[in-house]
């Protein structure tokens, strides 16, 4: 949260005994692969982005950043994701389809580099 | 004491937790468990399925020793400066969806983090002897201000 002193901030993920205490926050479905709660999940992230008019989507994953970014995209809303730190250079798949609509994508292991395009950027890791 | 913790994620653990489980006996050495989704049920160790934020961080500060999968779990004991014993969850047992854990335990063992074990067969010993003192976790300030970067060149534009 250090990054995003002096901003608001809320939170989209998904419900468990850690994300219930949250302040701010949107907890829906684990998504996983199932395609009829994908569906949900996008008509949930539609109303949130409609009501909260964010102006940046930051995002690690997982796929519940795949609704979240399409519709930024469609709202021109600016989006960041950061692959996850647990992949050295095995790209999630989330990754992989959220990289077309991202505006800064972010990897934390350098050898991840060679496994996007030019936009993919090493800047560091969180540990 | 011991904490073993296999986080939020929605398969089991159970080769982790049934080996502590057995070792927990013999270890002369209290272990606590928070054991996520799955069905086993310890009998020699103290657990719970989950717990908040707070817990969590509570149970890592008062352990010894964490013994995790090589995840996020990592983070919170970092954050209480107790040292980090990782498991990689594999996918030939149904733990995870690929082997991404083995690949970063490998390379945060390289890197000095942590201290990987890949048997679990090995935890008794490793949990008997090993000197903590030889690796160190410390926070890398470089993409939170590299995020800093972005999100001003976002907010100005």
């Amino acid at each position: 949260m250090e990054a995003f002193e002096g901003h608001q901030t809320f939170f989209i993920t998904y419900d468990s005994a850690r994300t219930r205490g949250l302040e701010h926050k949107y907890l829906l479905r684990n998504i996983g692969t199932n395609p009829l709660v994908m569906a949900q999940a996008f008509l949930s992230m539609l109303r949130i982005l409609i009501k909260e008019k964010p102006k940046l989507i930051v995002s690690t994953g997982s796929e519940i950043a795949i609704p979240a970014f399409y519709i930024a995209k469609l709202f021109r809303i600016k989006t960041i994701f950061i692959e996850s730190w647990t992949r050295v250079d095995r790209p999630t798949g989330t990754g992989k389809i959220v990289y077309f609509v991202s505006d800064v994508f972010l990897v934390q292991w350098e050898q991840m580099l060679s496994r996007y395009g030019k936009k993919a950027r090493y800047e560091g890791a969180i540990l | 004491m011991i904490f073993v913790t296999v986080g939020m994620h929605t398969k089991a653990f159970d080769r982790l937790l049934k080996k502590m489980d057995e070792i927990a006996g013999t270890l002369g050495e209290e272990v606590v468990m928070q054991i996520g989704h799955t069905t086993f049920r310890p009998q020699n160790t103290k657990w719970f399925d989950f717990t908040d934020e707070a817990g969590i961080k509570e149970w890592c500060r008062k352990a010894r020793v964490v013994v995790t999968q090589p995840a996020m779990s990592i983070l919170d004991s970092q954050e209480q400066g107790t040292p980090v014993i990782v498991v990689p969850r594999l996918k030939k047992y149904n733990e995870v969806i690929d082997d991404h854990q083995l690949d970063f335990a490998k390379h945060l063992e390289r890197e000095g983090k942590v201290i990987a074990v890949y048997d679990v067969d090995k935890l008794e010993e490793v949990l008997r002897k090993i000197d903590f003192k030889s690796v160190k976790l410390v926070r890398d300030k470089r993409l939170v201000n590299a995020l800093n970067k972005h999100i001003e060149l976002i907010d100005r534009g």
